[in-house]
């Protein structure tokens, strides 16, 4: 399916609407202006439906199990849109500035091409919406295997504001049409890549030369511990695991413990391991096991076949488990609640983490009150751009950065005029 | 003759407590010769304390270490140069990664009287010319997935006339032709030969359903039968239940239900389950099925639904002596079936949810086909 012109239309629409899309697009941007105003209200409207369960029925159709709705609502709301605004760009930030001898205003990129990737429901929505924020027009590329989310809300959307539509379309293109994707890069000024690092480079190769390249990347959540957490602490770190299923940059992939006592880790995985299995038989469904048994025994077998198995403890549980491991490297869980434990001495947590310094993004904290600013600054200083609770590594907060930068400052340029 | 062969050209193809013996035999040899050639195999087995030696009894088949069909989509093992395979064959990778298997000849000849024994037993094979009708891949030298050889190896139980597939290949990728598909069973309604049917369910779902919404009904030949493999692949969320698929079939091309055949097996585990006539998969003689827990992996008694455990002594290019699907199903006894079949029964209830595992941290470069 593509979205375009504020409707959904058949794949085979497809050659006649690239034929004509740069002269739409260039109509769109020489005629009409998009206001923040006209994207916050017509946001706040559809959080309000949603609050009031009208669109219910829809989303129950295909959004992921697990997945609640009403957490997205505070992203909605026009008190938490026009924060986000103002956080990121300033007071009043579309109001022509006064300077010696000209006059500075903020502007749209232009048109942006949103590689999205699939691991979050709505993720590919949010980066349109910040891209019509800034008042942009916005290509999204959906993710492999979003069914329909996307293309359902999109419509939504400019259902509730139709002076949206030209300024959104989708395409639901094959993974191999590169043909297509170059295409549509070659029509815009940048292109906002979400996911790892092949797809980076594989965008950078399609987009031509002088696109600006805003890349939300690859990036390993982690989970510092410093002394005995409380249960309720440890409870809320287990279900974080299990309801995100690791899948999210900023999922917790390895549980670092301050220290150099082995024994000290193993007595960690038998106090936290049935924490955890409490949260997978509390948070999944009827045999919503299997993929974490398949996936924590495959990657199982891989370690073996890799000569990487034989020091390690594995602590089997229920629909999960925790691999005790001898090194100290931040790295990739088998995921699905398998989790990677691994033991590391404050004093050697800069160095460590700094041999990841492109991936480092969240890092949940647990520790006394006492040690929290110096464990929280020294994680700062080794690069990780977030520092949160046990339960909150994933939470979307009002008014936060991402990746260390507030994104609409990137979908944006400065335009000077001279008086 | 060996304990692979003679397992594979027994002739009592449902007795399974007759042939527990061979297939242990088979089982202890097979898994000594992976050992011997695989050193990754060998230090799996190692490392979960299994030797062949311990295979006495079948339960004692539990005891093989188990791989995941997962682990052959990121890991190549072979037992044997590829330079002896007699073929090599991927899975066909619905989400995007796929499997080598490596096929060797001994696997082949063993396949033979299996498929031959099997066929012969279901009905499937005829001295009677037939048409077919393939719905699923026209083969291609650059093809090498296991449900296309399949699909064309079924052709042949009963001498094809000619083929017409559903998915053409042009221009160096495959394109979906339901239309002339239509017309051609249109032609062979009115052919003296019968016409056969070989194809994904899906295709056939979604062909029947097109030629009812054209008007198109025909009468294909008495004898005419429809034999669909590989399964519903990405198609899962329009699966259709099956007594809705057979009364199609029967109101647009005129074949009744017991001249509908299913098959089941994998590239990981080639082993040529056919559907009873109350279309349930018996375990042949040549396969054993455990079902295990879905938390713990740990095998479950008949009748609980967990992870499908596929074991057969086949291969020896491959170390696929235990593998796991991840599907969910079922083990059922025989004697609940009432078709007569001893043998216990595989129920499939559908896919772990893991098909699309994509992650920031695993990349996204596999959504734009970027290796």
């Amino acid at each position: 399916m593509i979205f375009a012109h504020g409707q959904l239309l058949p794949d085979s629409a497809l050659p006649a609407l690239l034929e004509g899309l740069e002269g739409e697009i260039n109509e769109t941007r020489e005629t009409r202006t998009l206001t923040p105003e006209t994207v916050i209200a017509a946001l706040d409207t559809l959080g309000r439906r949603l609050a009031s369960g009208e669109l219910d029925e829809l989303l129950r159709q295909y959004l992921p199990a697990g997945v609640d709705p009403a957490a997205l609502l505070p992203l909605l709301s026009r008190e938490s849109l026009e924060h986000k605004l103002r956080t990121e760009l300033g007071e009043d930030p579309f109001a022509p500035r006064e300077m010696a001898r000209t006059t500075a205003r903020l502007s749209p990129l232009g048109t942006l091409l949103h590689v999205a990737a699939g691991n979050m429901p709505g993720l590919p929505v949010y980066s349109v919406v910040e891209g019509l924020l800034t008042g942009n027009v916005n290509l999204l590329k959906l993710p492999r295997g979003d069914r329909g989310l996307s293309l359902a809300a999109l419509k939504l959307l400019t259902d509730q504001a139709p002076e949206l539509a030209p300024f959104v379309y989708a395409f639901d293109l094959p993974s191999t049409d590169q043909k297509t994707l170059a295409r549509l890069a070659g029509l815009c000024d940048g292109v906002v890549t979400w996911g790892g690092e092949g797809a980076v480079s594989g965008v950078r190769a399609l987009a031509p030369a002088g696109c600006k390249l805003i890349e939300w990347g690859h990036r390993l959540g982690f989970v510092y511990i410093s002394g005995q957490p409380t249960e309720e602490e440890l409870a809320d770190l287990a279900r974080h695991i299990i309801t995100t299923g690791q899948h999210l940059c900023s999922s917790c992939q390895t549980i670092f413990l301050n220290g150099e006592n082995w024994g000290a880790g193993e007595d960690f995985c038998r106090r936290f391991l049935p924490i955890l299995e409490a949260a997978a038989a509390q948070n999944r469904p009827k045999w919503g096991g299997a993929q974490a048994s398949l996936s924590g025994y495959t990657a199982l077998l891989e370690r073996i076949v890799d000569k990487k198995a034989t020091n390690e403890r594995l602590f089997s549980g229920k629909g999960c488990s925790l691999i005790l491991r001898p090194d100290r490297e931040l790295e990739l869980s088998p995921m699905e609640g398998n989790v990677l434990v691994k033991l590391l001495p404050a004093r050697d947590l800069l160095p460590t983490l700094r041999r990841q310094r492109g991936r480092l993004q969240t890092a949940g904290l647990l520790c006394p009150r006492e040690e929290r600013e110096k464990l929280t600054a020294l994680l700062l200083r080794a690069g990780v751009t977030r520092v949160t609770r046990a339960g909150g590594l994933s939470e979307a907060f009002p008014g936060e950065a991402h990746d260390g930068e507030y994104p609409l400052r990137r979908y944006t340029r400065i335009v000077d005029v001279e008086k | 003759m060996d304990s692979r062969q003679a397992l594979f050209w027994h002739t009592h193809i449902y007795d399974l407590p007759r042939s527990d013996g061979a297939f242990l035999a088979a089982c202890r040899d097979n898994a000594a010769y992976h050992i011997a050639h695989c050193p990754d195999y060998a230090a799996i087995c190692a490392h979960q304390g299994f030797a062949p030696e311990q295979l006495r009894t079948v339960e004692d088949l539990a005891k093989i270490p188990v791989i995941p069909t997962l682990f052959f989509k990121r890991r190549t093992l072979f037992s044997m140069p590829e330079e002896r395979f007699a073929m090599k064959v991927t899975s066909s990778g619905t989400s995007g990664k796929f499997s080598q298997i490596g096929f060797d000849w001994g696997c082949i000849l063993a396949e033979a009287p299996m498929v031959m024994r099997l066929g012969a037993w279901h009905g499937l094979v005829s001295p009677v010319p037939s048409h077919c009708v393939v719905l699923g891949y026209q083969p291609h030298k650059d093809n090498h997935t296991g449900v296309t050889r399949t699909m064309f190896g079924l052709t042949f139980f009963s001498p094809p006339l000619g083929r017409t597939y559903a998915l053409k290949r042009q221009d160096g990728a495959y394109l979906p032709d339901l239309d002339s598909v239509a017309a051609a069973l249109k032609k062979y309604a009115r052919s003296p030969f019968p016409t056969r049917i070989v194809g994904f369910p899906s295709y056939l779902y979604f062909g029947l359903r097109r030629m009812e919404e054209l008007g198109l009904r025909v009468r294909l030949r008495p004898g005419s039968r429809i034999i669909l493999a590989g399964g519903w692949k990405q198609h899962y969320a329009q699966e259709v239940d099956k007594p809705t698929l057979y009364a199609l079939a029967k109101r647009v091309l005129g074949v009744e239900e017991d001249h509908i055949h299913e098959l089941f097996g994998a590239v990981e585990h080639p082993i040529f389950y056919n559907s009873c006539k109350n279309h349930h998969f018996h375990i042949p003689i040549y396969a054993r099925v455990l079902i295990r827990d879905p938390d713990t992996l740990e095998p479950l008694p008949m009748g609980q639904v967990g992870l499908i455990n596929l074991i057969t002594p086949l291969m020896k290019a491959t170390p696929t002596l235990s593998v796991m699907t991840d599907d969910l199903g079922c083990l059922m006894p025989g004697k609940t079936c009432g078709c007569g079949l001893k043998s216990p029964y595989l129920t499939i209830l559908g896919r772990v949810g893991m098909a699309d595992i994509t992650t920031c941290a695993a990349g996204a470069a596999e959504l734009l086909g970027i290796e």
